[in-house]
C-alpha cells in the first residue's frame, strides 16, 4: 500500500469518526529475512503486513481499537469499537490536545528501491557467501541476511498528517570454529552497503584469533567495547530520558535535570536524521521529531516527551510519542553517540592489560535506579597485554553500573550503527575503567 | 470467512508451482489489553488480525511466506512467494530437510472455558482493575501502580498438502498488579501473582482465581517494606526459591536449552546455543534424582496446550529429565528425524505472519514430597526468595543470575527478617544437581510465561512451566551488588 492509499485510507477512516478526537494511523509493510545456519536456510520468510488504528477520545477517555482488514464494514466497526471503548474508560483530566503536526521531510537516503525489490535469490546470494568463507576457514556460520520496507501514514482531527516510506536491510554472522566464536554484523538503509562477504571474512577473523581461549580472573578490568557491546548496553539505559521515568522518579537522574553526572566527555543524543541510521522524521502522534542533546559534556540536559507527558509537565513535544497505547511514555529510538578522537587502536594501543569485548549477550536490569545490568560476552572477547592482542578469552559475566561506567570512558572516532531487536543506535567503540566482571565460563 | 476456499486455492498453487509439500495456517487473532496506571485508564485497546502463512517444501529447502490479502491474486502471489523463497533456499543448500509430518488429521480443538471473557461486560473489567490498582496506593511511596487484564483468543485453521485439515480455537487468559515504591536514591517493586501475573489457557475464570485487589495491600505494602529492608548479603548459603521463580529458572536453564534446533546451532547467531549436546542424551546428570521435567502440551490450563502444533502434530506429553538424568529434547520434524526420533509436536509459531519453529512448550517440574512448610526445615542459613526481577543466562544456558523481588533470611529452618535485591547465580548441572527437596503436590502450580522470546524475526511465545518451591544448597547469593 503506496502513500497515497494510506493518506486516502487515514482520511476516509477519520470521517467516519464521531469523537471528540481521533486519530488514526495506517501501516503498511513487506519484511523478508533469510536466516541461515550450518549450511542451510533454516528460516527463510517473506510477509506482508498492514494495519489500521484508530485512537478515539472522548469526554477526556481514550480508547484504541485496531484491525488487518481494510474493507468498508470492517472500517466502520474499527472506528465504532475504539468509540465504544472510550465510553469505558474514566476520564483524564491530563488528556492532551492530539498535535496538529508541521512540515517534516524524510532524511536523506532513508527509502532506497534497490532495498525494496531485493528478492531471495540476492538474499540467497548474500547467504552463500558467507557459506564460503566458513568453508574456506573450515568453521560453520549462523545468522541472517535482511531487507524491509515501511510505509505509516498518521493522520488526526487536529489537522495533522503524515506519511514516511523507509527501507532498512541488515546482516549478521555468527562463525563457529572448534573452540571459539567470531561475530560481524551491518545494517543500512540501502541493501546495496550490506557486504556479506566481508561480514563472513570479520567473522572468521574473530573466531580465529580467539582460539584456545584463556581463562582470567574476574574483578575490575579496562574494557575496549566494540559498537555492537556498547550498543547493548547502553539500550539498557534509555529508557531513563523518558519523561515518564523522570516523573515518575525511577530515573537514573530523577530531579537532577541540568546536573554533571557523567563524565566530562559524554554527549549522547536522539537524532532520527543521522546519516547512518535515518528514520522516521514524526513519532506516533504525527509530531514532527526535534533532534534532542540527551547529555551535553556529561550534564544531563533533556528529556524526551510526547504530548501527554509536554501537558503534564509543561515541557515542549519533542516528538517521542510511541504507538497508543503505551505503558512506557515517550522513548528516544535514535540514540547517537558523539565520537572522541582517538581511533580503535589507539584505544587498544593504550591499554597496559584489558579485555576487547566484540558483543555482549542477555543483559538484564538488577537494579534500575542504580542503572545496575549483568550479561554476558559473546562470539569474541580477547585479552589486551601491553597494547596488543594476546590471545582469546573465555566468555564472562559482568555486574556494572552503566552510570559508572559513562564516568570513566573513552571514545573512539569510530561512529558506527548497531542494533538488536529491539533497538538501533549509532556509537563509536568505547575504552572503560573499572568495569566489574564477576564469574566466568569454560568456553 | 471461508477459509476451506482459500487453504485450497493455496495448497493448489503451491504444488503447482513445484512444492512437493505444502502447508497453510490461517489465523484470525484478537487481543484486548486493559491497563491501569495511577487511577488512569492507559490501555483500553482491542486489536484483531486475520492473515495466513504458507510453507512450502521444494529439493529438500524450505520457504515461508505470509500475507493478508484474501484476493485470489493475493494467495497466489503469497503461495508463489513461498516456492520461490524455497526454491532460493533449495539453491545454496548444502544439506537436505524437509520432514513431514507422518500422520494427516481432520480434527478440531477448544480450549476449555469456564466462563467466556466475551460475556464479562467491559464496565466490570475495567471496574475490577480500577478497584485493584486504586488498592496499591497504601501510602503515599508508592509512586506507581499498575494493574491488567489481557485478554487472547484465536481460530487457526492448519491444512496440508498430506490431508490435515485442523482447526482450533485457543483463549488465553492473564492478569496482574504491581507496586512501584520509590525513596531517595531506591526503587523497590512487587508484582503479583509471580513476576508477571497468572497467565493461563481458559477463560475469565483465571482473572477471578487471581484474586488481584484482595492481595493488592499486601504487595504494596511489601513494596514500601522493601525500601527499607537490609540488603541481601553476599555468600554461600542454602536457598528455597518460591514456585514462580523455579518456573522461570526451569524456562531458561532447562526449556531453553533443550530445544534441538538450539541444540543444532540453528539459533545461534540470536538466542544461542546449548550445553545439552546430542552425545549427552541419556548420559548427561542433568540434575539431582529429584529432578523430573517433562514437557506436557496436553497440561490443563497451559499456555501451549492445544490439540496440534503449528506442523500439525498431536499433542503428547514426554519426558526431558528423568529422575535426573537428560533423556528428551523439545522436538519438531526435521530436528526429530536427525536424531532418530519423533517430534513430539514442540511447533510453534507467535501468528499467521510468522514461521513455525521449535518453542519451548509447557514444561513441568513433576512435584515432589516435601510439603512447602517443611522445606524450610532442613536450612540452617539460608535465603527465601520469591518473584522474579532479573533474570541472565549465557548463550550455552550454563552460566546464570537471577534477581528476585523479594527475599527473607531463613535461619534454623524459620523464616526471618525481609532482605532486599536477592540475587543469585551459578551453574546450571551444578545448580540442579543441588536441589534437594521439591515441594509437593499442594504447592504445585502452573505459572504461564506471556513473553518469551526467540528466533529471527523475533517471535513472541506463550508457554507455561508447572512447578513447586524447591530447595537449592550451596548456591551463590548476594551477585550485582556490594552488600
Amino acid at each position: 500500500m503506496d502513500k497515497r492509499a494510506r493518506e486516502a485510507m487515514a482520511r476516509a477512516v477519520l470521517a467516519r469518526s464521531r469523537a471528540d478526537q481521533t486519530e488514526v494511523i495506517v501501516t503498511a509493510r513487506d519484511s523478508a529475512l533469510t536466516r541461515f545456519a550450518r549450511g542451510i536456510s533454516n528460516q527463510n520468510v517473506a510477509a506482508i503486513e498492514r494495519a489500521v488504528s484508530v485512537r478515539a477520545i472522548v469526554d477526556g477517555c481514550t480508547g484504541v481499537a485496531a484491525t488487518n482488514d481494510t474493507d468498508e464494514p470492517a472500517l466502520d466497526a474499527v472506528v465504532a469499537r475504539a468509540i465504544a471503548l472510550a465510553t469505558f474508560s474514566p476520564a483524564d483530566p491530563q488528556t492532551p490536545t492530539l498535535p496538529s503536526g508541521g512540515p517534516v521531510q524524510a532524511p536523506d537516503g532513508s527509502f532506497v528501491d534497490a532495498t525494496a525489490r531485493a528478492g531471495a535469490d540476492e538474499r540467497a546470494q548474500a547467504c552463500a557467501a558467507v557459506f564460503e568463507a566458513s568453508e574456506r576457514a573450515g568453521f560453520w556460520a549462523a545468522g541472517y541476511v535482511s531487507n524491509d520496507v515501511n510505509g505509516m501514514t498518521i493522520a488526526n482531527s487536529s489537522g495533522a498528517l503524515a506519511s514516511y516510506d523507509g527501507t532498512n536491510a541488515a546482516a549478521n554472522v555468527k562463525m563457529t570454529g572448534p573452540d571459539s566464536t567470531g561475530f560481524a554484523e551491518s545494517y543500512h538503509a540501502d541493501v546495496r552497503r550490506i557486504d556479506a562477504a566481508a561480514l563472513g571474512r570479520r567473522a572468521v577473523e574473530k573466531a580465529r584469533a580467539s582460539a584456545t581461549p584463556r581463562s582470567v580472573e574476574p574483578g575490575p578490568w579496562t574494557v575496549i567495547l566494540e559498537p555492537a557491546a556498547i550498543g547493548e548496553l547502553l539500550a539498557y539505559v534509555t529508557s531513563h530520558f523518558s519523561a515518564q521515568s523522570y516523573d515518575e522518579g525511577s530515573s537514573f537522574f530523577a530531579g537532577r535535570l541540568g546536573e554533571q553526572l557523567l563524565g566530562p566527555n559524554v554527549t549522547i543524543g536522539d537524532d532520527y536524521a543521522h546519516p547512518l541510521a535515518p528514520s522516521m522524521p514524526f513519532d506516533y502522534e504525527a509530531q514532527p521529531k526535534q533532534r534532542v542533546t540527551l547529555v551535553e559534556r556529561g550534564i544531563v540536559r533533556s528529556l524526551v516527551t510526547d504530548s501527554y507527558y509536554s501537558k503534564k509537565l509543561g515541557l515542549p513535544n519533542t516528538g517521542h510519542a510511541l504507538p497508543a497505547p503505551n505503558a512506557w511514555g515517550p522513548q528516544a529510538l535514535n540514540i547517537v553517540v558523539a565520537n572522541g578522537d582517538a581511533t580503535a587502536d589507539e584505544l587498544i594501543a593504550t591499554t597496559k592489560r584489558g579485555l576487547l569485548i566484540t558483543r555482549f549477550w542477555y543483559i538484564r536490569t538488577v537494579d534500575h535506579k542504580q542503572a545496575i545490568v549483568t550479561g554476558m560476552t559473546r562470539d569474541g572477547t580477547f585479552l589486551i597485554e601491553d597494547g596488543a592482542i594476546a590471545g582469546g578469552v573465555r566468555n564472562m559475566r559482568f555486574n556494572q553500573s552503566i552510570v559508572e561506567a559513562l564516568r570513566s570512558i573513552a571514545f573512539a572516532n569510530d561512529a558506527t550503527r548497531t542494533g538488536g531487536y529491539s533497538y538501533s543506535l549509532v556509537t563509536p567503540t568505547v575504552k572503560i575503567e573499572n568495569f566489574t566482571f564477576t564469574s566466568g565460563t569454560d568456553f | 470467512m471461508d477459509f476451506d476456499r482459500f487453504a485450497a486455492r493455496a495448497l493448489d498453487t503451491a504444488s503447482k508451482r513445484g512444492a512437493a509439500y505444502a502447508d497453510i495456517r490461517l489465523e484470525s487473532a484478537r487481543t484486548e489489553r486493559i491497563e491501569v496506571r495511577n487511577g488512569v485508564v492507559v490501555s483500553l485497546a482491542d486489536s484483531t488480525s486475520t492473515g495466513y502463512g504458507i510453507r512450502a517444501l521444494v529439493d529438500g529447502a524450505w520457504g515461508f511466506a505470509a500475507s493478508d490479502e484474501f484476493a485470489d491474486a493475493g494467495i497466489d502471489a503469497a503461495a508463489a512467494r513461498a516456492v520461490a523463497i524455497a526454491r532460493a533456499s533449495a539453491s545454496i543448500a548444502r544439506a537436505r530437510v524437509g520432514i513431514v509430518p507422518p500422520d494427516a488429521y481432520r480434527d478440531r480443538f477448544a480450549t476449555p472455558l469456564l466462563r467466556n471473557p466475551a460475556d464479562i461486560p467491559l464496565g466490570e473489567r475495567v471496574a475490577l482493575l480500577l478497584a485493584a490498582e486504586k488498592a496499591l496506593h497504601v501510602g503515599p511511596l508508592i509512586a506507581v501502580g499498575r494493574a491488567w487484564i489481557d485478554l487472547w483468543s484465536s481460530r487457526k485453521c492448519f491444512y496440508s498438502t498430506s490431508g490435515s485439515r485442523i482447526e482450533q480455537r485457543i483463549v488465553q487468559t492473564g492478569s496482574g498488579i504491581q507496586a512501584m515504591a520509590v525513596s531517595d536514591g531506591d526503587v523497590q517493586t512487587r508484582t503479583y501473582p509471580g513476576d508477571v501475573g497468572l497467565y493461563k489457557s481458559g477463560g475469565w475464570e483465571i482473572v477471578e482465581e487471581a484474586a488481584l485487589t484482595d492481595h493488592a495491600e499486601r504487595i504494596a505494602g511489601e513494596a514500601i517494606a522493601l525500601l527499607s529492608a537490609p540488603q541481601c548479603p553476599s555468600g554461600t548459603v542454602d536457598i528455597l526459591l518460591g514456585g514462580s521463580q523455579v518456573s522461570l529458572q526451569m524456562h531458561e536453564s532447562c526449556g531453553h536449552p533443550a530445544e534441538l534446533d538450539r541444540v543444532m546451532g540453528w539459533e545461534a547467531n540470536f538466542s544461542g546455543t546449548s550445553f545439552l549436546d546430542i552425545d549427552q542424551l541419556g548420559h548427561l546428570r542433568y540434575g539431582s534424582p529429584e529432578v523430573t521435567i517433562v514437557v506436557d502440551n496436553t497440561l490443563p490450563q497451559g499456555m501451549s496446550t492445544c490439540g496440534y502444533d503449528d506442523e500439525g502434530t498431536r499433542s503428547e506429553s514426554s519426558d526431558i529429565v528423568r529422575d535426573g538424568l537428560l533423556v528428551g529434547y523439545e522436538m519438531s520434524n526435521d530436528t526429530a528425524h536427525a536424531i532418530g526420533r519423533s517430534s513430539n509436536a514442540c511447533v510453534r509459531a507467535q501468528g499467521w505472519e510468522f514461521v513455525p519453529m521449535i518453542r519451548m512448550c509447557n514444561l513441568n517440574l513433576l512435584p515432589g514430597n516435601v510439603p512447602f512448610e517443611h522445606l524450610f526445615d532442613d536450612i540452617r542459613d539460608g535465603i527465601y526468595m520469591e518473584s522474579n526481577r532479573s533474570w541472565s543466562i549465557d548463550d550455552r544456558r550454563l552460566n546464570f543470575q537471577f534477581g528476585c523481588e523479594i527475599g527473607w533470611e531463613i535461619k534454623n529452618g524459620k523464616q526471618g527478617r525481609m532482605l532486599k535485591n536477592p540475587t543469585y547465580a551459578g551453574m546450571t548441572p551444578q545448580f540442579w544437581n543441588a536441589c534437594d527437596a521439591v515441594g509437593d503436590e499442594r504447592s504445585w502450580f502452573a505459572w504461564g510465561t506471556p513473553n518469551c522470546g526467540k528466533g529471527e524475526p523475533i517471535q513472541t511465545g506463550r508457554t507455561t512451566q508447572a512447578a513447586s518451591p524447591a530447595r537449592f544448597r550451596g548456591v551463590n547469593v548476594g551477585v550485582g551488588y556490594r552488600g
